[in-house]
């Protein structure tokens, strides 16, 4: 048996989005399954499977760097803050 | 609504029947099929049979629940027209898959025989199962390819077609209304007729056959309920009839 991860598509526009997994034991089966599962309710217009072998996939560590940087993090507030100053001093 | 003319009353019963009485048997298998994804496969492909079954049976009584739900489940056993393969009661997930293959490939023939139906919507009931039905079979052929090339599984199929094929032969006997509602247009042809065609689909799936030898059971023109209806009969009724007169 081979696990795959099952993408729909909604009403055109929107993006594929995850809708869960399965296991199957071959690509036909997969979309066979993956229809009562996923889709016997018209959740998507659209279907993808992908292998869940065919994921190329990061460790752990890979992003976790990516997490401690502050510096990337710019949320206006502190250019809020100097505006809100300048408009105080000058009134 | 109009009464229906008894004779196509009785032909269509044949296929609702038959319908109606699958999907109950394929969503027997929730919970209990070999794997999850295979277990609300399954149970969601009954729900489909349930669903051409409703709309067979809305034709003869109209579309209100309760006049379906009366005719579904609380007529007498002696008026259901339904084949034996469909009322037979199995534990055994072999048998139910082959089943799911016999049934599904006679039904997708039997479909085929409305296109120009005279009677009001039934073409459309049709070709809407027909739609779904090419899903059905894919699943069930996937699943046979998939388990036959296992030894194991192989025997296990083989044993429980020969087990089925003389019954699902019953599929193809004809009801004493069919001669009328053929008359009146209602099909193009006698499921009868469809038989060979789905003996070559049997051949092509699992091998030669001596038909010779395949005795179909005894349903007295689907007159007669086979030993396991009873127990079917009780079980798909049990919540209903609590209170008959609920409303849902």
């Amino acid at each position: 048996m081979r696990i795959y991860e099952v993408f729909l598509k909604k009403e055109g526009k929107q993006e594929f989005r995850h809708a869960g997994s399965l296991e199957a034991a071959d690509d036909e089966l997969a979309l066979l399954l993956a229809r009562e599962n996923y889709a016997r309710r018209a959740e998507g217009d659209r279907i993808w499977l992908v292998d869940r072998d065919h994921l190329v996939v990061g460790d752990d560590d890979f992003v976790a760097p990516n997490a401690d940087k502050p510096h990337r993090h710019n949320d206006g507030g502190r250019v809020a803050e100097r505006r809100q100053r300048i408009r105080e001093e000058n009134s | 609504m109009n009464a229906p003319d008894p004779a196509v009353r009785e032909y269509l019963l044949s296929l609702a029947d038959d319908e109606h009485l699958m999907g109950q048997q394929h969503t027997e298998w929730i919970g209990v099929a070999p794997f999850l994804e295979e277990d609300l496969a399954f149970a969601s492909i009954g729900q489909d049979e349930l669903g051409h079954a409703a709309a067979l049976y809305a034709l003869l009584v109209g579309d209100d629940d309760r006049a379906i739900d009366d005719l579904a489940i609380r007529r007498d056993a002696a008026d259901y027209r339904s084949c034996h393969l469909v009322e037979l009661d199995t534990a055994d997930w072999a048998e139910a898959l082959v089943r799911h293959w016999l049934y599904d490939t006679a039904e997708g023939l039997r479909w085929r025989v409305f296109g120009e139906s005279t009677l009001p919507g039934l073409s459309g009931i049709a070709a809407r199962a027909e739609r779904e039905e090419t899903f059905h079979r894919r699943h069930a052929d996937a699943m046979l390819d998939a388990l036959l090339s296992v030894p194991e599984s192989a025997d296990r199929l083989t044993a429980a077609f020969r087990h089925l094929l003389p019954i699902a032969v019953g599929i193809f006997e004809v009801v004493d209304g069919e001669a009328a509602a053929l008359e009146m247009g209602v099909a193009s042809a006698s499921v009868a007729n469809l038989l060979p065609a789905w003996q070559d689909l049997v051949v092509a799936r699992f091998g030669p056959v001596d038909w010779q030898m395949v005795a179909p059971p005894a349903q007295d023109g689907r007159r007669l309920r086979s030993a396991d209806f009873a127990a079917r009969y009780t079980r798909m009724r049990e919540v209903y009839m609590l209170d008959p007169a609920a409303v849902w």
